[in-house]
């Protein structure tokens, strides 16, 4: 059977879709290989090659980004690390599934907005703790009352500010209503992020005093050690509530300082998969007949900012002008290796009311330079702040002031090393980092007065946007909202401050003795680090 | 210990005495107290003058590193958590208090704590110095003999193949940077060429590097070619100077077999010079095992560093900036008394 038929049977037996199916005789036609098309498509219906899933063995997973202050508490986060762990112990009331679409797979049984401004969760019955206790509606109002409280600086409070603490209700031992102070339609999706884990009454994070005695979970492994910066031993839940997982008995989550000695391990065959190979080794692992490359079409972007309201920016033809000197498909060439696809200036793209019937913008320079005529600023010399704070940051700033040679300007860059100092988000023209988010979750983290990072000082003055943002946070028709979220990704189309060139893939790398990885889309490495190593066994 | 120096200076002495210069010297009109112990006490002073010195600048010039608290909190700073953390870890009061503080501190062997890790900094880098001290002491035990013997080899057999040999390849050695060498032998060892040992050490919480050998064969390695070369390179310089030096030709004009000319009379001259360089290169390692940590991914002061460095973790790059020059202080000390001990010409200048 050659590779198209395979492709074809694959689609009338249902394991891929008709678009899939579509894209995977093009990219044949384009010269891939059965196995990177089935990849690219991201096929969900099992992994390449699985077979029958089976238990035992330690998996070993190499992780780079940690440090001494690598920390486990089932509700933040600061390093990568940190993210494999939180999902070993930790489950979520709702689960993102591998095409970011949001499925009530996790704690709950069902997860309802009653009214634009109430919530209700239900417990799914019977799901015990690490300690034997059942998961119950107490449980939960500790859980969001520990997030909901500033004090404690956990990673999900901003995108949960809308659920009022003191009107957390217990309707009976499963159910538990959220009383908002304002219409929020974005609740659901928050319930699905992974780091808004739900934890006992009493839960604290992890302490070296207290030990891994005190991470008491709902999820697939116990903590049984954790040194911080170095690694942490993870053993089967007997009890886990998903019947026959998790495979393995062990995972060790070890952590590396350097991505060349983290492929070396993974060469050597001391660990059996790791996060982000440097692009420079994707070759070298795919040589090698026992490993494989695992590319997911991740949702991060790295955007260049200009503050609408600090000048020259305030001037949208300057904006549109910078827009246009933008030449995408280098920057993914230069900055990613490839290794990721144009944007359009908008974010959330795995949203479902994305907006992709934008026209896509190209890069112009002609248009751009009487645009910066126009606006008197023709061959002016502009400022461009960045830093290392996210591998690509720099990069991305030096390209666009090669890029924007072309249009007779000159763009200075600065890298400083305390960019995220007094003057972050008081720049008028700078370079950030964002992972995965749906639309208007990420609005509210960055897009409106209030958010916790609005670089952009977005929306101007005159435009209905922040009105628009409300009414989409009332309104609890889905196909209503989207086309309010439709006029807002128009709004910043047309007038916003980002440029936004790309999205980058997560690349990640294992030992094909490990099954069950396949591509994701979503923030975290690994198919969502095997939703917490219990969708991945050894075959 | 204590004896030990002493008592082999001067069987050393009288052995010498018969042979090279030292027969201009005195050993008989030594004092009751060896002049050696003035001399290391004043050692010792000096040392300590020089940690003093080296204490302000190291805890005035890691301030320069900037803001912890902000360092540590990075984007999801806010006023009020950076303000909170700031008191916290005391960095709102005066400079020289902190200092004081801090230097009270290690007197009495307390680092404070790891503004990252939020724990005792003597307990978090306890693991860490035992690794990389481990690592360097077996590196040492083997380049420092190993060197010693190339070198005055290849000088016995100057111009020949071996010393030619010897000195290509040294130069060679001498010259790649430790981690292009690391990282050759993980490609021939561990991950290409052959698949024999680990490309890198992962030593286990609580676990010690000896618990798996083979996991210390590469980065051991590394070392040990990082440093013999230079040693080995100032050994043959070294012996050959001896080896045309008069007191070598009386030597062997007395009809001593050459096999007590070379470690009689021309070894222990040789040495004088190779100790300087032995501890400048053990002191270096201390140092510059940062590298050879990073590519084997080695949990060691280097991999502490590179971190504490990164999380401006103030506490623990001052800690162990203090151990590794406390280190240079003690290797320098050493290297000057064995020179002395080896070298009667000085030795009688006490």
């Amino acid at each position: 059977m050659d590779d198209k038929s395979t492709l074809e049977s694959m689609y009338l037996g249902g394991t891929i879709t008709r678009r899939q199916l579509l894209m995977g005789i093009g990219m044949l036609a384009a010269g891939a290989s059965i196995a990177s098309v089935l990849a690219a498509c991201g096929t969900s219906s099992g992994p390449i090659g699985g077979g029958t899933p089976k238990r035992g063995g330690n998996f070993r997973l190499g992780v780079t980004g940690g440090g001494a202050k690598d920390m486990m508490d089932g509700q933040n986060i600061i390093t990568k690390p940190d993210q494999a762990r939180l999902v070993t112990a930790f489950e979520t009331l709702l689960i993102y599934n591998e095409q970011y679409e949001l499925k009530t797979d996790g704690l709950a049984e069902s997860v309802t907005q009653d009214a634009p401004d109430k919530w209700t969760v239900r417990l799914r019955q019977g799901i015990e703790w690490h300690n034997g206790k059942t998961l119950n509606a107490d449980d939960v109002v500790y859980s969001f009352q520990r997030m909901l409280d500033p004090k404690n600086g956990l990673f999900g409070n901003a995108g949960l500010s809308s659920i009022d603490p003191n009107n957390i209700q217990k309707m009976d031992e499963r159910t538990v209503r959220l009383n908002l102070k304002q219409a929020d339609s974005t609740i659901g999706e928050q319930l699905g992020q992974y780091y808004n884990g739900m934890v006992p009454v009493g839960y604290k994070r992890f302490d070296s005093a207290t030990g891994p005695s005190g991470q008491i979970g709902t999820g697939p492994y116990k903590l049984q050690s954790f040194t911080p910066g170095q690694q942490s031993v993870h053993v089967r839940n007997p009890n886990y509530w998903r019947s026959g997982q998790p495979y393995f008995d062990q995972v060790t989550v070890i952590d590396f300082t350097d991505p060349t000695a983290q492929a070396n391990a993974l060469l050597g065959g001391q660990v059996d998969a790791i996060t982000d190979i440097p692009f420079a080794q994707v070759d070298v692992v795919k040589a090698h007949s026992g490993l494989a490359v695992l590319e997911s079409p991740g949702g991060g972007w790295l955007p260049l900012c200009m503050a609408i309201d600090i000048p020259p920016f305030s001037d949208n033809r300057v904006r549109q002008a910078f827009r246009l000197i933008v030449d995408r498909q280098a920057f993914v060439t230069q900055v990613l290796s490839g290794h990721g696809r144009i944007a359009n200036d908008l974010y959330a793209p795995f949203d479902a009311c994305f907006a992709s019937d934008l026209p896509q913008r190209h890069q112009d320079l002609q248009q751009a330079k009487s645009l910066l005529a126009s606006a008197g600023f023709a061959g002016a010399t502009f400022d461009l702040h960045t830093t290392d704070g996210a591998a690509g940051m720099v990069d991305s700033a030096n390209i666009f002031a090669q890029q924007a040679k072309g249009a007779g300007i000159t763009v200075n860059v600065h890298n400083d090393p305390n960019y995220y100092g007094d003057n972050y988000l008081k720049l008028g023209f700078s370079v950030d980092f964002w992972g995965t988010r749906a639309y208007l979750p990420q609005v509210g983290n960055g897009s409106v007065p209030g958010a916790p990072y609005n670089e952009c000082h977005w929306p101007p003055s005159d435009s209905n946007y922040i009105q628009l943002y409300h009414s989409a946070l009332a309104e609890t028709d889905q196909a209503k909202r989207c086309q309010i979220v439709h006029d807002m990704q128009k709004l910043e189309y047309d007038k916003g401050g980002y440029i936004i060139p790309f999205f980058n893939n997560l690349v990640d790398a294992y030992s094909t003795k490990v099954s069950g990885f396949v591509p994701s889309k979503g923030t975290l490495n690994l198919t969502s680090f095997g939703h917490g190593f219990r969708t991945v066994w050894f075959g | 210990m204590a004896s030990g120096p002493s008592g082999s200076a001067s069987a050393t002495v009288e052995r010498l005495t018969p042979g090279g210069p030292a027969a201009q010297a005195r050993p008989t009109s030594a004092p009751a107290v060896s002049p050696i112990w003035g001399f290391i006490g004043r050692r010792i002073l000096l040392g300590a003058l020089v940690l003093f010195l080296v204490s302000i600048v190291v805890f005035f010039a890691t301030q320069a590193l900037g803001d912890p608290a902000r360092a540590i909190l990075g984007r999801s700073a806010t006023p009020a958590s950076l303000a909170a953390l700031r008191e916290q870890l005391h960095l709102n009061r005066p400079l020289v208090e902190q200092y004081l503080t801090w230097l009270g501190g290690l007197l009495h062997g307390d680092a404070g704590n790891s503004l990252a890790a939020q724990e005792p900094v003597t307990k978090l880098i306890a693991d860490h110095v035992v690794n990389s001290a481990f690592l360097v002491l077996i590196a040492g035990a083997i380049s420092i003999p190993l060197s010693i013997l190339i070198g005055s080899y290849a000088a016995l057999r100057r111009d020949k193949a071996f010393d030619v040999a010897m000195s290509l390849s040294t130069l060679v050695f001498a010259a790649l940077p430790e981690f292009v060498v690391g990282i050759m032998l993980v490609v021939l060892f561990a991950t290409t060429v052959l698949h024999v040992l680990p490309g890198v050490s992962i030593i286990p919480p609580g676990g010690k590097p000896w618990d798996d050998p083979t996991a210390l064969v590469l980065p051991v390695l590394t070392l040990v070619l990082a440093v013999t070369p230079y040693v080995a390179r100032i050994m043959r310089a070294s012996m050959i100077e001896v080896l045309e030096s008069d007191y070598v030709e009386m030597a062997r004009l007395k009809g001593l077999p050459e096999r007590v000319v070379i470690t009689r009379h021309a070894l222990p001259n040789a040495l004088g010079p190779t100790f300087q360089v032995i501890a400048l290169n053990l002191a270096y390692l201390a140092g510059g095992i940062i590298v050879v940590e990073y590519v084997f991914n080695y949990g060691g002061i280097g991999s502490e560093l590179r971190d504490a460095v990164y999380n401006h973790d103030l506490p623990v790059i001052q800690a162990l900036a203090m151990l590794i020059a406390g280190l240079y202080v003690v290797l320098n000390l050493l290297a000057d008394v064995a020179t002395i001990l080896v070298t009667p010409k000085l030795r009688t200048r006490l």
